[in-house]
């Protein structure tokens, strides 16, 4: 079942001086089926953000449109919760507090919130740091944190930015394969912006690629690979191919963003 | 290594040589005062200074006991605070909202943004004798010097503060359906208490001001008026029990204020 329609979308952002508009992604159109893992690569400011942050309601579409299950988005929902890449914690709220934040602001009934934020701690391992304060994390743990508040409030699809892009490589790892245990349990939607071309191969059901110029859509890449994924698949010659194949992309782009730089 | 095993000696040595009972700089500090209040109490009795001006720590001590016993010490004291509290209620139940509003709103921040930074900077009490012409020379007064030295660096820092506040965790906040309202109290609320409270441990050290330059110049009461009276009369032995009584109430608020910031700043890293 389709669970998430883009339909020629188009983002632009008011720019500070001048009164053009500057055109952030164009020209999108995607179906994304219920339980998909998406995962959204591409250079540096070709609208990978704006892509999530629209379908999250956060950033208005200029033309065309995004529907979750046939509701037309134009605001946040209790449909979809984000992962933001960090700083998103409030630090003066525990572990516990953080999690009960998403809850509280959807409005779930007191009684459940905390009994409910506390099995989402669990989930992700923090139950011995439910009354710590952001400060007192590592950034694995943060983010962990972030994770279950978004889980918590139950949201039809998942939308994280870049949520590992401020850890090491091992502690990146590590917490993908842990995203990937949790996610095998209810196979929610999910949307996962990365720079990291293995975790977006690792994670996903399809790799969107994307260009600069304006931001667009330029491959929608089939992981065929079975899952529970494992470590071991990222030796396999599959993961070679479909590393080779984004490398290409990738490296495409930024052929083409110094092109940019030399002409100006 | 023949260096390290020097070096390793030149440690041992500076320590050695800086082998203080307490801790050096504390040892200091006492001794400065100590001999600071020797040095007061002595120089009159040599004839290096005239008493009558210097006064001396006993002297000092004993017109303490005196005032409390005999000067209608909580008489002048109650009005004095009557008047710091009234102000600074006030100014507290003006300066946050306010504040608030113009760090939340553009529009108020064009509108009022450069006649408050003018008044900000400038000092408050320039507009005493204006005060007193409109309100009198009792307690009203006193009241509007207290509001009008307390309310701007409230009304400055909590508006700084509102803005400061992390638009991520705003956006953060809408992702999960937060309307404005939710915004105002669970996010910029919090994140700007420390810089609020800034606003408020300043604008103590300005009330307290407010209301002995206020009493001083103009009063038939208070701390203010009686260092007035001491002051003509040459009693600086009195004059300095008042100033001493008068530092420390300063002294207290503002410490208490600033342990209720260090409380909500911990959860900051740094
Ligand atoms: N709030 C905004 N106002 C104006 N322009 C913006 C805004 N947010 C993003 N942009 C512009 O839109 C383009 C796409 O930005 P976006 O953040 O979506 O890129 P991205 O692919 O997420 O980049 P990165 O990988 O660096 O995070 C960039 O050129 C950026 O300058
Ligand atoms: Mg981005």
């Amino acid at each position: 079942m389709t669970q998430i329609e883009i339909r020629d979308l188009r983002v632009e952002y008011k720019t500070p001086k001048s009164d053009e508009a500057f055109v952030a992604i164009d020209n999108i159109s995607l179906d994304i089926e219920q339980g998909e893992f998406i995962t959204i690569v591409g250079a540096s400011g070709c609208g990978k953000s704006t892509l999530l942050l629209t379908i999250a309601g956060l950033v208005n579409v200029t033309s065309g449109s995004v529907t979750i299950n046939n509701n037309t988005v134009n605001g946040p929902g209790r449909d979809r919760a984000v992962v933001f890449q960090d700083a998103s914690l409030l630090p003066w709220r525990s572990v516990l507090g953080n999690v009960k934040f998403g809850l509280e602001m959807q409005r779930w009934k007191d009684d459940d919130i905390g009994e409910r934020a506390k099995r989402f701690i669990k989930m992700v391992g923090l139950e011995k740091f439910t009354d710590y304060h952001p400060h007192q994390l590592s950034g694995g743990m943060r983010q962990r944190v972030n994770i279950a508040r978004a889980l918590a409030v139950d949201p039809d699809v998942l939308l994280m930015d870049e949520p590992f892009g401020a850890l090491d490589a091992q502690t990146r790892e590590v917490m993908g394969d842990e995203l990937m245990n949790i996610w095998e349990r209810d196979r929610k939607t999910a949307l996962f912006v990365t720079h990291d071309i293995d975790e977006a191969i690792f994670l996903a059901d399809r790799v969107i690629v994307m260009g600069r110029d304006p931001g667009r859509i330029k491959e929608v890449m089939k992981i065929d690979m079975e899952r529970p994924r494992n470590a071991a698949m990222f030796e396999s010659d599959e993961f070679a191919k479909y590393r080779r194949r984004l490398r290409d992309h990738l490296e495409e782009d930024m052929a083409s963003m110094h092109l940019v730089t030399e002409v100006a | 290594m023949s260096v390290v095993q020097s070096d390793a000696n030149k440690i041992n040595a500076n320590a050695m040589k800086f082998d203080w009972p307490v801790s050096r700089s504390t040892t200091i500090s006492v001794l400065s005062v100590v001999i600071f209040f020797l040095a007061w109490q002595i120089a009159p009795e040599l004839g290096l200074v005239n008493g009558r001006f210097t006064s001396q720590p006993s002297k000092v001590y004993l017109a303490a006991i005196e005032v409390f016993r005999t000067d209608n010490f909580l008489f002048h004291a109650r009005i004095s605070l009557t008047e710091f509290v009234l102000g600074f209620s006030l100014a507290l139940a003006v300066s946050v909202p306010l504040g608030a509003l113009l760090g939340t709103s553009r529009y108020a921040r064009l509108l009022l943004d450069p006649p408050l930074m003018a008044l900000y900077i400038a000092p408050t009490l320039i507009l005493l004798p204006i005060m007193v012409i409109w309100l009198g020379i009792d307690l009203p007064s006193k009241i509007a010097v207290v509001f009008l030295g307390a309310i701007f660096p409230i009304i400055v820092n909590t508006m700084a503060g509102m803005r400061e506040a992390d638009a991520q965790l705003i956006r953060a906040a809408r992702s999960f359906g937060a309307n404005r309202f939710d915004v105002f109290t669970r996010i910029l609320i919090p994140s700007s208490l420390p810089s609020i409270l800034m606003g408020v441990r300043l604008a103590v050290g300005r009330g307290v001001l407010g209301v002995v330059v206020g009493e001083l110049y103009v009063s038939q009461a208070g701390v203010g008026h009686q260092l007035m009276t001491y002051g003509s009369a040459m009693r600086i032995d009195r004059l300095l029990v008042y100033a001493l009584i008068i530092s420390i109430f300063g002294y207290t608020l503002t410490s208490l204020v600033r342990l209720l910031e260090n409380r909500v700043r911990n959860w900051r890293p740094q």
